[in-house]
């Protein structure tokens, strides 16, 4: 980094809150990925294009959805986010990081992005469930008083009682709770950012729903900011602020969950289809009833069908 | 720079079709072929001979069509052991290895004999040699044409109630399981790293890196006993129940020019043995 870009206003990345602005007046996005090319195996026969020029804009406070096809890029993507992959071709800047640069803290992107892989109950390897969630912040080097104090609020964030299970042996625990083990596993690093990979999948609904409802507090009470990868529109349409659709590693359409998935014809190309609510009002619609298109989930369509039914009678 | 690509740097194990004659060989004659050159290799303690090898070597890479920057990429994530392997040699031999051999350096209480010197090289030279051989092999056989050759090979001995079949099993499915693992592996240390893991902080200090794998390897073995299993479950399921009785999709013929492999093997091996190396 030059003197200027270092001592200026891009913001401290681990204090979080002070980001500077851009040239329209508008705050820099926590995280801005422009125009990202990715190719796996390169210079081996194997060599295969996973990004072809992505562009992705993350801000302070937003959930950002991530949707697309298997083999659409976005787990390729999301490795960029926190700098698991630094950029050959295009620019990923976090919180004023640079990530093609050879000096960039890397140490300090992963503290304020946490990212929570597919599956992460594979990663916990410690016997008890408090020294796993501990992994991270003991790598910090943080006091035992502060230790103790992160690996409690990471705990509660996600529903385990941090007295209840500190102690437990991680081989006890069901698979919800031990998804959950790893998700206060990188809560306890308090990032600023939360990346999460199919964070429901395979989960039964109640848990799925409980872990919803704890994603969205973690937004509202602790100001994360929430990146959710994901090939499910109901999920993600229900928790995102915005969305990015990926298709063969390009963006192909963005925008707040109601544009995108109003235009269900031009989702299709991509093997995607809107949250089933959206699609049960777009064929009441075909039918020629009057309902609302825009309807994201079953009670916004529950809804819109009552009135629906209440103005028929 | 990609410091997790892991998958990358592994060559064995993984299948390169560029249709040259050694992928057409029949998999009988390339094992016995290689078997050969890899006894060649073992037995030649000579400079000069080890340079015939690595001509060889490479001589069989080009007949694979092989990129060689590709086969020697396996290489690299054993240069730290080859680097070690040489230092203890250099260190700790000292007189006790042929103290006949002229000193060639002396400094405090380490002594450096020329034979040190020389097994020195030829280990490292002997190391690039198997690297290669294995690996044109692997990279020129399918897992398909593996077993049936491991098996047909075993097959005389299964008089001696040597189990022929599953051998065969068991080689092609530690085969299959090394890029699995490899990409287990990477998943984990991006996981780990994630977390505030920090792996891969040097390459030599021994030590702390293995201290630092912990969280990579403790859940990699879960994974791999829990995929054991599951592939016990998958073979059941379908009814598998060995080798007794069982027919082969492919069946292997071997022509002439398998026959010319397996003679050209054994030429080399007998001509690596007898000739007379002055070094």
């Amino acid at each position: 980094m030059t003197a200027r870009d270092a001592a200026g206003d891009r913001g401290q990345p681990v204090s979080g809150g002070t980001v500077g602005r851009d040239a329209a007046g508008r705050a820099e996005p926590l995280i801005h990925v422009e125009d990202l090319w990715h190719t796996y195996m390169k210079g081996t026969p194997f060599a295969q294009t996973a990004l072809r020029g992505v562009t992705v804009e993350i801000r302070a406070g937003e959930v950002v959805g991530i949707i697309g096809h298997t083999g659409s890029g976005k787990s390729t993507l999301m490795q960029y986010l926190n700098g698991l992959l630094r950029p050959a071709r295009g620019r990923v800047r976090v919180a004023g990081h640079d990530l093609a640069r050879p000096d960039v803290d890397i140490a300090a992107v992963r503290r304020f992005v946490g990212v929570v892989f597919q599956d992460p109950e594979d990663q916990v390897f410690e016997p008890l469930v408090g020294d796993d969630v501990a992994y991270g912040p003991r790598q910090l080097g943080c006091a035992p008083a502060e230790l103790r104090e992160r690996v409690r609020w990471g705990m509660d964030a996600v529903g385990l009682p941090f007295e209840a299970f500190k102690d437990r042996y991680t081989y006890t625990l069901s698979g919800g709770e031990l998804r959950k083990t790893a998700l206060a596993g990188v809560l306890a690093m308090r990032p600023q950012v939360l990346v999460l990979d199919e964070p429901t999948s395979g989960l039964d609904p109640g848990a799925r729903r409980d872990l919803r409802e704890r994603l969205q507090a973690l937004r509202d009470r602790d100001g994360l900011t929430l990146v959710l990868v994901s090939h499910d529109m109901d999920e993600i349409a229900r928790l995102s602020d915005r969305v990015y659709v990926l298709h063969a590693g390009a963006v192909v359409a963005s925008g707040p969950p109601r544009d995108v998935f109003a235009r269900a014809d031009a989702l299709a190309p991509y093997g995607l289809m809107p949250p089933h609510a959206t699609q049960v009002c777009d064929r009441l619609r075909a039918r020629g009833l009057a309902v609302r298109a825009d309807a994201l989930t079953i009670e916004e369509a529950g809804d819109a069908i009552a009135a629906l039914l209440r103005g028929n009678r | 720079m990609n410091e997790f690509e892991l998958l990358r740097n592994i060559t064995i194990g993984q299948y390169l079709p560029t249709g040259s004659c050694l992928h057409r060989l029949d998999p009988r004659a390339k094992i016995v072929a290689a078997i050969f050159v890899v006894g060649a290799v073992t037995f030649t303690p000579s400079l000069v001979g080890n340079a015939c090898l690595l001509v060889a070597c490479l001589a069989i890479v080009w007949l694979g069509r092989i990129p060689l920057s590709y086969a020697l990429r396996g290489l690299l994530p054993a240069v730290p052991l080859l680097v070690v392997l040489a230092v203890m040699q250099l260190l700790f031999f000292g007189r006790n290895y042929d103290p006949t051999s002229p000193v060639v350096f002396r400094w405090g209480w380490i002594v450096v004999t020329a034979a040190v010197l020389k097994l020195v090289v030829i280990s490292a030279a002997r190391f690039v040699e198997l690297l290669l051989v294995t690996s044109v092999f692997t990279l020129s056989t399918k897992t398909t044409e593996l077993t049936l050759g491991i098996e047909s090979l075993l097959r005389p001995l299964r008089r001696l109630r040597v189990p022929a079949h599953e051998l065969a099993l068991v080689v092609t499915i530690a085969i299959r399981f090394v890029p699995t693992l490899a990409l287990e592996a990477e998943r984990l240390m991006k996981a780990q790293a994630s977390r505030g893991g920090r792996l891969g902080a040097s390459r030599w200090r021994l030590v702390t890196r293995v201290r630092q794998l912990l969280p990579i390897l403790v859940p990699l073995f879960t994974f791999a006993l829990r995929r054991g299993e599951e592939l016990i479950v998958a073979m059941e399921a379908r009814a598998y129940t060995g080798g007794e009785g069982r027919t082969s999709y492919t069946v292997l013929r071997s022509g002439p020019g398998d026959w010319a492999a397996v003679a050209a093997g054994a030429l080399f091996l007998a001509a690596m043995l007898l000739a007379p190396f002055p070094v």
